[in-house]
């Protein structure tokens, strides 16, 4: 009797132990600064006009929207408690949470929602975003605590757009706005760049770097766990391994792949964040070019070279090996892709058997076209040095095309001289580089359409608008899947968007990091961060 | 003296303007411009036609440049297209920063140089001339970039971070922002492998200078006429042929100072140093017109301001050499 009551008592304290220690391992600390390299600057401070990943994720650490969007896909609240839909699809309610304050403050109410997405709407502000709130036509602030959204349309992507489109909304003060001029929040004042997330700017030092500090008003208690995040610009990812190594760092928010290995190598400990892609790699063709010869001209006419449909084909899909060039480029480090959705994009679609990779058919395609021996297809493929990967993958094709009897030039620019050609209409015939990262196929309207600054290759095919435009608008997500199927298959044919891979994401993390989130490119988080050193 | 000191600062001026007018005209012909750069991946062609006009930039070029220098000769540097901070607040923010650089950097080549040019000179043929000789052609031969990066594998990676292997911290008491790291043990750590690969270039350059110019002088009759009045040799050559040996280094060193704020943009994005290379380098990446001429016109005045001062310090080294 008495053993066996020793033995229940042991029992009993063991459970307690084992659950003491569970609750210790999992008990987040609070303090520390956690030191982040960016490989890129952060353009300036105005969340809404600003350009670039760098300053996104900023964005999304000092300012909160409504929603936002987990790894899954779920919504879950950020400044708004629970939203509805109405039955027609054309009015969304937003009941907001009433503890989430500005940094000055202020109340991030319904009427701080109304004064943030008139104000991303409104043209004189300039945004980027402005082309995604296309379907809204009006916002109405009910009470203080619940904000309505009028729109035009029924629109499948509102939350998604709300959650992860670029910086996603960011909700700007009133108060803090009316005070400060855009130039003070642009430089960085701290007064003037006033959130409602969970840390607050402290100061931004251009090129070099930016600390933000816990805002002790979050709404979410207990968080951030985190003092102080210290961001510093360092470019070259030899110096950025050489920082985390010697411990210098704890997180590299973005990290070249080609040196994925070398890391993995030098530091075993080190945690290494990715996933399907959702950058699209692309190995664009000129579709049309001016009939007038005034750049930007709406009168347009076949390129004199990808104009032709089998040219296209036999260049971009036959002639193509993407397999190779994903070796070669990426060590095997991605997917090789001929679709204008990436890999890990919502309603994504594999078409790759569309374009099997078979250079006699390509060669047979290039003789109907005209091109043969004594005639054979010249062209140039324009690239940018922001990422070395560029420059490897258009050499590949430069190979590649050799197979086919093609001769190609590669012309290696810079980032804006390449943004310049491509977006003012100039002259070029096919271009290697990466887009944005796409949260849905819906957000690469804005990249694609007719019409649209970015429609690089300047198709005038306004069935693609339909696409989109049937797209965005079906709520039923079965018959929506099925019209992203038709659409991509649609583009493949047509190849007006030639991708060749998704491009791979990476973010490297010290083994003390805890608590991060991977959710891609979409949302870098620091709220949930914690240093177990 | 003075007079030439008021001559020479007078012709300043035109100089540093000249390089202004041409580098603005030089950044204005390369493609693209500061608006596709401040829209980015949110660029959109009828906010970047509002943008251009709102900056100006739609105006002629002549009229663009002159506008830029009416509000200089204001004292108004302009501000940053893409940040809208003041020029002339950021460059003054790092030029300390770089200035330390370049005088680290020269005082790492003057170590190396100084003896070893020397050794090279006295010991001619001799193994102590061609190890000098072959360092030198070594460190001529090897970029500024790819021995930064031989020194950060080796001090930051292989030994465990003994150096630290980016940023900067400042000497107590000039910090420039509200946070940041100040200390001289720390300042001289972050400075050490980034003076290095800047210096060594140079060290071998001046090598080769200093050994031809003291071949030269330890030649001449009055070097002759001190060893047959039985003065000591280190004493003849330390201080007798050294010091003239010393005059076409100088004019040399002076030149190098251009070399070394160029080679400084390059080491400074390597090592992530907050000086004027980096601004510079992002500024003409940028396309940002204001940014490139702040910084242009602040290097432009340093290298004709020590250019002009390695010309006095001509007539410290050789009294013989006077200007009127």
């Amino acid at each position: 009797m008495r053993q066996r009551s020793g033995l229940v008592t042991s029992l009993v304290l063991l459970c307690v132990l084992a659950l003491m220690m569970t609750v210790a391992v999992a008990q987040p600390k609070r303090g520390g600064t956690l030191r982040v390299a960016y490989g890129n600057k952060i353009a300036h401070l105005d969340f809404h006009t600003a350009p670039g990943y760098e300053m996104m994720w900023v964005a999304m650490n000092i300012g909160c929207g409504l929603v936002n969007i987990t790894p899954d896909g779920e919504f879950v609240g950020d400044a708004a408690e629970s939203w509805d839909l109405s039955d027609d699809g054309l009015t969304w309610r937003f009941k907001l949470k009433d503890e989430v304050k500005f940094h000055d403050g202020s109340a991030a109410d319904a009427n701080a929602v109304k004064f943030s997405i008139d104000r991303l709407m409104d043209p004189e502000t300039k945004s980027g975003m402005r082309n995604f709130y296309d379907a809204v036509k009006s916002v109405e602030v009910v009470d203080p605590l619940t904000v309505q959204v009028n729109m035009k349309q029924p629109y499948a992507f509102f939350l998604h757009m709300l959650a992860g489109y670029r910086t996603g909304l960011v909700l700007y003060s009133p108060d803090a706005t009316a005070k400060y001029s855009l130039n003070d929040r642009k430089k960085g004042t701290p007064e003037a760049v006033v959130g409602c997330g969970p840390f607050k700017l402290v100061e931004w030092v251009p090129n070099d770097h930016l600390i933000m500090d816990r805002f002790d008003g979050y709404h979410v208690k207990g968080q951030p766990y985190l003092d102080r995040v210290h961001i510093r610009v360092i470019k070259d990812p030899v110096t950025q391994m050489a920082a985390f190594k010697a411990g210098e760092i704890d997180f590299i928010a973005s990290f070249t792949p080609e040196h994925v290995d070398t890391l993995e190598k030098q530091t075993p400990e080190a945690q290494i964040f990715t996933g399907k892609e959702t950058t699209p790699m692309i190995a664009m063709m000129k579709i049309t070019v001016p009939a007038d010869g005034k750049k930007m001209s709406e009168n347009r006419k076949p390129h004199p070279i990808f104009g032709d449909i089998k040219v296209r084909k036999a260049v971009g899909c036959y002639g193509m090996n993407r397999e190779e060039i994903v070796q070669i480029a990426f060590k095997g480090k991605a997917t090789p892709w001929a679709g204008m959705n990436p890999p890990g994009t919502l309603d994504t679609v594999d078409v790759n058997d569309k374009c099997p990779y078979d250079p006699d058919k390509a060669k047979a395609l290039l003789k109907e076209a005209g091109y043969d021996a004594g005639h054979p297809l010249k062209f140039e493929i324009i690239t940018d040095n922001e990422k070395a990967v560029f420059n490897i993958i258009a050499t590949v094709i430069k190979d590649q095309m050799v197979r086919l009897g093609a001769e190609v030039n590669i012309k290696l620019v810079d980032k804006v001289t390449w943004m310049n050609t491509a977006l003012k209409d100039a002259e070029w015939d096919m271009q290697v580089e990466d887009l944005l990262s796409l949260l849905t196929l819906d957000s690469n309207a804005y990249l694609s359409a007719v019409g649209s600054s970015w429609n690089q290759s300047r198709h005038t095919d306004m069935k693609i608008n339909e696409y989109y435009a049937e797209y965005a608008r079906e709520m039923d997500a079965t018959k929506r899947a099925a019209i992203a199927k038709e659409f991509q298959e649609y583009a493949v044919d047509k190849l007006y968007w030639n991708a060749v891979s998704g491009s791979p994401f990476y973010q490297v993390a010290q083994s003390w990091m805890k608590g991060y989130v991977f959710n891609k490119e979409f949302e870098v988080h620091y709220d949930t961060v914690w240093l177990d050193k | 003296m003075r007079e030439y000191i008021i001559k020479r600062v007078l012709q300043m001026i035109p100089t540093v303007l000249v390089i202004t007018l041409v580098v603005f005209m030089m950044m204005q012909a390369i493609p693209g411009d500061p608006i596709i750069t401040l829209l980015g991946d949110a660029y959109d062609e009828e906010d970047a036609a509002k943008l251009r006009k709102e900056y100006g930039l739609d105006r002629p070029v002549v009229v663009q440049y002159f506008v830029w220098l009416g509000k200089l000769v204001q004292g108004d540097w302009g501000a940053s297209i893409l940040t809208s901070r003041e020029i002339l607040q950021d460059v003054l923010m790092r030029l300390p920063v770089t200035i330390e650089l370049v005088i680290l950097a020269m005082l790492v080549a003057l170590v190396i140089a100084v003896p070893a040019g020397i050794i090279a000179a006295v010991r001619q043929n001799t193994w102590g001339d061609y190890t000098a000789m072959s360092t030198a052609m070594i460190g001529i031969s090897i970029p500024d970039f790819f021995l930064g990066v031989l020194l950060l594998l080796v001090f930051s990676i292989s030994l465990n971070g003994f150096l630290p292997s980016s940023g900067w911290v400042y000497w107590p008491g000039t910090c420039p922002s509200v946070i940041c790291e100040a200390s001289v043990g720390g300042n001289l750590k972050h400075a050490l492998m980034p003076a290095i690969a800047l210096g060594v270039g140079r060290a071998a350059i001046l090598t080769r200078l200093l050994r031809a110019s003291m071949l030269e002088i330890i030649r001449l009759e009055y070097v002759t006429t001190a060893r047959a009045k039985g003065l000591n040799e280190n004493g003849i050559i330390l201080k007798h042929a050294l010091k003239n040996a010393l005059i076409p280094t100088v004019t040399i060193m002076g030149l190098q100072i251009g070399f070394l704020i160029g080679g400084a943009i390059v080491v400074e994005t390597l090592f992530a140093i907050p000086g004027l290379g980096t601004y510079g380098i992002n500024a003409i990446v940028a396309r940002d017109y204001q940014q490139v001429q702040g910084f242009i016109l602040l290097v432009a005045i340093c290298f004709v301001v020590i250019n002009f001062l390695v010309d006095l310090v001509y007539s410290f080294l050789d009294p013989r050499i006077r200007y009127s």
